[in-house]
């Protein structure tokens, strides 16, 4: 009887917990929302205004993100797309301590939401 | 051959093969030459309008980079992609991905600058900053070709004209490659005629007096010795009209009249009959009465001589010869040694011979093919070796 009054309680507390992840995960979306524009909002300059700085210099899908990945990496004001003004108000940004995988996904859907391929009309 | 067809001398068939093969390579190498020379000049022409096009192009490519830029800075707001009448434009990345494109010609070298696509002129630009990620921008005018055309009609013209230059300087180059060719047959053409000429007298003398003797009253040893002397000057007397008729007779108008073949072949075989008695050689004649022919008689019997001759000379001891005549027709068959197969081709051919074992100079085919050509006769020599020679004349 007793065991199976353990079972019942472990079943409830697995389920609680997995309702729970998932409602959080919806909750707080993926890597990008999370981690680049929840940052970003606070800031006066748009997330966009950096797409087409990075586009300015680098052009194509491939060295853009390839470009942002290594910046996101290893900031520093060199490889900044940023001007020295912009710089100088608000700083170099941290290291990210997103893993590979994790900043690929964000800047994939980064390109995805403000490339030029579709859009012009 | 133009240059050939004047010349009193006619040229051998390799050495014509040799000049029309001389002349073609000539041309060739002048056609090549000039196609070159238009390839180059047409190359530089283009360069020269797509120089001047640029200079338009730079400015339109300024013109749409000022846009572009705009464009970039506003693209949260307007995303209408500048548009000109003046010109096309397309914009791709450093991956040579299309952005954007309003061109004509879809056909495009982003490795070049300047170059004419589809009947348009595209120019390419890389700006400085890449405006909406734009490395390449290209931009397209309408080619209306007109420059084309000028071209084509100045290398027409000049072509011509340089291609006529050329064939004049190849006649030149040909007059003065068969100079010695011709001055060498000239010179015995000459050495011939002035021969002849020389020996005219002594041999009608010589062949007067044989025919005037009358050897029935002479004892049989003379009357060979006289027989012999007489084939002898025959023999003489027929290489000499050959000769004359080569050097002079073919350039006489010919006295042409009905003559009755049958009696002018009779009348040669019997001419030739003591010359056929020295090789046992036996005439079988078939002949057809009243086969008449509308030709000069001496080239008739110069024809007949020299078919009839040509029999006897190359025939065997004992052998035949069969003449026969029917309507448009004459047949010569002889029993000799035969003609290869390779060299019937050459037959024709002036001082060609086959058989340098018997007498001749080699031209009395060449003699028998110029009186056929003049009467149109169609001649047909088949033989086979060590079987005989036949000789077919025709006519129509």
């Amino acid at each position: 009887m007793e065991i199976n009054l353990f079972l019942k309680s472990l079943l409830k507390v697995v389920v609680s917990l997995t309702i729970f992840f998932v409602f959080t995960s919806q909750v707080q979306g993926s890597v990008y929302t999370q981690n680049c524009i929840a940052c970003h909002k606070d800031i006066p300059v748009s997330i966009d205004k950096y797409f087409y700085r990075y586009l300015l210099k680098y052009s194509s899908e491939k060295k853009v993100k390839h470009a942002i990945k290594h910046y996101l990496q290893n900031p520093s004001q060199e490889k900044s797309v940023m001007a020295d003004a912009f710089i100088n108000r608000f700083g170099i940004k941290n290291k990210s301590k997103l893993n590979d995988e994790q900043l690929e996904n964000a800047i994939n859907e980064y390109w995805e939401t403000f490339k030029i391929f579709g859009k012009l009309k | 051959m133009l240059v050939l067809k004047n010349s009193v001398i006619d040229l051998h068939h390799s050495e014509k093969k040799t000049l029309v093969g001389f002349f073609s390579l000539y041309i060739t190498l002048c056609i090549v030459i000039l196609i070159f020379i238009s390839f180059v000049y047409y190359k530089f022409q283009k360069d020269l309008m797509l120089s001047q096009k640029r200079i338009d192009l730079q400015n339109y490519s300024n013109e749409f980079i000022i846009q572009l830029k705009q464009l970039h800075i506003n693209f949260d707001k307007n995303r209408v992609y500048p548009r000109d009448s003046r010109f096309k434009t397309a914009i791709y990345d450093s991956d040579k991905q299309l952005i954007f494109s309003t061109l004509k010609s879809p056909s495009v070298q982003l490795d070049n600058i300047v170059y004419t696509s589809n009947k348009t002129i595209h120019f390419i630009k890389e700006p400085e900053s890449y405006y909406l990620g734009a490395r390449y921008v290209i931009l397209e005018i309408e080619d209306n070709q007109t420059w084309l055309d000028d071209i084509e009609q100045e290398i027409m013209i000049f072509t011509s004209i340089g291609l006529v230059f050329m064939l004049f300087i190849g006649y030149w180059l040909l007059q003065l490659f068969i100079k010695p060719m011709r001055d060498a047959m000239h010179l015995l053409d000459r050495f011939i005629k002035d021969t002849t000429h020389e020996l005219n007298t002594p041999i009608s003398a010589i062949v007067a007096n044989i025919e005037m003797i009358d050897t029935t009253n002479l004892d049989e040893k003379l009357a060979r010795k006289i027989r012999r002397i007489d084939i002898g000057a025959k023999t003489v007397s027929n290489i000499y009209q050959d000769l004359t008729y080569l050097t002079l007779n073919h350039q006489i108008m010919s006295q042409n009249e009905h003559l009755d073949v049958g009696k002018i072949l009779f009348q040669r075989v019997e001419y030739f009959s003591t010359l056929a008695n020295v090789k046992h050689i036996e005439f079988k004649m078939n002949i057809q009465d009243d086969v008449i022919l509308f030709i000069d008689i001496k080239k008739l019997s110069k024809l007949i001589d020299n078919l009839i001759s040509n029999a006897i000379k190359y025939n065997k001891i004992n052998g035949t010869i069969d003449i026969i005549l029917k309507d448009k027709y004459i047949s010569i068959h002889d029993s000799g040694k035969g003609i290869k197969k390779e060299q019937l081709a050459l037959l024709y051919d002036r001082y060609s011979r086959f058989d340098k074992t018997v007498g001749g100079f080699g031209i009395g085919l060449n003699i028998v093919s110029m009186i056929c050509k003049e009467y149109h006769l169609e001649i047909d020599i088949s033989s086979e070796v060590n079987i005989g020679t036949k000789v077919e004349v025709k006519w129509k």
